[in-house]
């Protein structure tokens, strides 16, 4: 059996946080004697991914997502735990772990501010001893593949948001990385250049097989990239496995869309469901999820409708769902 | 052995390379901060200059202050290091993340940085001493090989010596979050114990024999010191770079164990 890309087991990350009083009072008390508080940022996280996967890291602010990215990149050491990347411990593994991974921070930018982006791209060439030729093969393709051409040139300061996104990116990647940790790699980025992004990503994976572990708050990253994703919350590790499992777990429900013919009241509506929307010639209606196929029917006999749909709901609502599980709940593993 | 020299000198040229390419989009702060190197030592050299109008002041006449005080601007500048101000960002902002991602000690980057600025300062300050040398004869120097030979050792030891102080100051940003401002103490008790405002022969003898307890006359007096030629006779020069020596050993030690234990408690702040 292949070993896995990355290895988590019971890592844990606690910060000793000093607390204070408010006031002058609280501060002169705090001088004196000091008192901290335990902040346990990560506990007990166990999960393993396999090379080609992509999974999405998924919490609330202050979950602890970056915290488990950073101990695996090897920024942060543990409290307790123990984990694999690329076959290293990440918190002791040197040059050659780091040569195998990237790490795409999404507020803190590795390209120099006031160059062009080409100058960060020279850096990175020597640092990781790229060859010449290999270096303007994988430019051009990344150029090509992200959509660079007249952008690498110009002072970092003068590109948007969603240009130096993709410039940092192409810094990341230059060493051909096979495992790719990526932070909100979407932040405040328009919709095009979100797509751009997603698309990149993806053919980054079909192209050399890496492994990429992502946190995002956009919903839609997480359907148009991962195939598995693991849910966060205070630390600990809710759920661990595919989309369609956790839809099919957390939304007891299913939506029923209709363009309808007709005018209908919400009373003769409300005989089949719970009315979520009700605007001529549009309606949503909530129902039972083992029951949907038989409404559907009854509804098709009653009332006059131009098209019908059933759906989930919005994965956005199910996650939320999934994150007031809190930690109440033993972890929930489906892959 | 070839390779390696190769891999090293491509990395040091890349990150001093981008050195200079920000210096350039920053020329007005290159002069500010040359001019600010060259203020300090001239209200020196000028409060000493009219002190010393009526004889020599404790062995130093005015040629020896105008020496002292060219020497010192030159030196200083050649072993100057900020490094703690930059860690101090790097740790505190969450900067230090991605140069821990690559391959690359943080600590090349900055050495890289530090060579770059005092290449480009060295040179500016050494023109700008040949000419008023031209004009001004009393701060010429008598070409003696021996002497320049020994004073770029002394100078490349102390250079190393400030690198590793600062480093290490800044690294007490993973405990403190006033660990520019320890910097901040340790430049003002410079300012006497390394002999930035007078030659240390001038500090009383209390003072001066207290700061030869200290690593402070060995980053900054003693170069400047057999530059100009004060310093001399081979006992006072084996003493100064013994002393260098040690304390370059013992920061390297305290560097070493300070980023050891200090990355241990990275927060690593920010996205």
């Amino acid at each position: 059996m292949n070993a896995p890309a990355i290895s988590a087991e019971e890592l844990s990350k606690a910060y000793q946080v000093k607390v204070r009083d408010p006031g002058l009072g609280g501060a002169v008390r705090a001088l004196l004697r000091p008192r901290y508080r335990e902040v346990r940022a990560v506990q007990d996280v166990t999960f393993r991914m396999e090379r080609g996967e992509i999974v999405a890291f998924l919490g609330p602010n202050g979950a602890g997502k970056t915290t488990t990215l950073k101990m695996l990149t090897g920024l942060l050491y543990p409290t307790a735990g123990r984990a694999q990347v690329a076959g290293f411990t990440p918190w002791g593994g040197g040059p050659a772990f780091k040569r195998r991974i990237a790490l795409v921070l999404g507020n803190r930018q590795q390209l120099a501010w006031d160059l062009p982006a080409e100058e960060t791209f020279r850096l990175n060439r020597a640092i990781y001893d790229i060859a010449e030729g290999d270096y303007k093969a994988r430019l051009t393709e990344l150029v090509d593949l992200l959509d660079l051409g007249t952008v690498v040139d110009k002072p970092v300061r003068q590109l948007s948001l969603g240009e130096r996104m993709k410039c940092e990116l192409a810094a990341a990647l230059l060493h051909r990385p096979d495992i790719l940790f990526l932070d909100e790699p979407t932040l405040g980025l328009d919709v095009t250049a979100q797509e751009a992004i997603r698309r990149f990503l993806r053919a980054y994976r079909d192209r050399y097989g890496a492994t990429i572990l992502l946190t995002s708050h956009y919903m839609q990253d997480v359907t148009a990239l991962a195939s598995r994703v693991l849910i966060i919350n205070r630390g600990r590790l809710l759920y661990d496995g595919g989309l369609d499992a956790l839809i099919a777990r957390i939304a007891h429900t299913k939506r029923l869309e209709l363009v309808l013919s007709s005018h209908v009241t919400r009373d003769q509506l409300a005989g089949f469901g719970t009315v979520l929307e009700l605007d001529f010639p549009n309606a949503v209606l909530e129902v039972p999820r083992e029951h949907a196929a038989a409404t559907s029917a009854r509804l098709l006999a009653a009332i006059t409708v131009a098209d019908l749909s059933i759906t989930d709901p919005p994965i956005e609502e199910i996650i939320q769902r999934a994150f007031a599980l809190g930690g109440a709940e033993p972890v929930e593993r489906t892959a | 052995m070839r390779a390696w020299l190769t891999r090293w000198g491509r990395r040091y040229g890349a990150l001093m390379r981008n050195a200079w390419l920000v210096d350039l989009q920053y020329r007005a702060a290159i002069v500010l901060w040359v001019l600010w190197g060259v203020v300090e030592p001239a209200v020196a050299l000028g409060i000493w200059w009219a002190i010393a109008r009526a004889g020599p002041v404790g062995g130093y006449d005015r040629t020896d202050f105008a020496r002292y005080f060219f020497a010192l601007t030159l030196v200083n500048q050649l072993t100057l290091a900020w490094d703690s101000w930059y860690l101090d960002r790097w740790i505190r902002e969450g900067e230090l993340n991605f140069r821990l991602a690559r391959p690359l000690h943080p600590a090349h980057e900055a050495v890289a940085d530090n060579l770059a600025y005092k290449a480009r300062t060295g040179a500016i300050l050494l023109v700008v001493w040949l000419l008023v040398a031209l004009v001004w004869p009393t701060v010429r120097l008598p070409v003696a090989p021996a002497r320049w030979a020994l004073t770029a050792l002394a100078v490349v030891i102390a250079a190393a010596m400030r690198f590793f102080i600062s480093f290490t100051t800044g690294l007490l940003a993973f405990w403190t979050t006033r660990a520019t401002s320890i910097m901040e103490l340790h430049a003002g008790l410079s300012l006497f114990l390394a002999g930035r405002i007078a030659p240390l022969a001038l500090l009383p003898p209390a003072v001066a024999s207290a700061a030869g307890y200290f690593w402070f006359p060995y980053m900054l007096a003693f170069p400047v010191d057999v530059l100009t030629g004060a310093a001399h006779g081979t006992a006072t020069i084996v003493h100064g770079f013994v002393g260098q020596l040690v304390w370059l050993g013992l920061w390297i030690g305290m560097w070493w164990v300070a980023w050891r234990r200090g990355i241990k408690r990275y927060g690593a702040v920010g996205g």
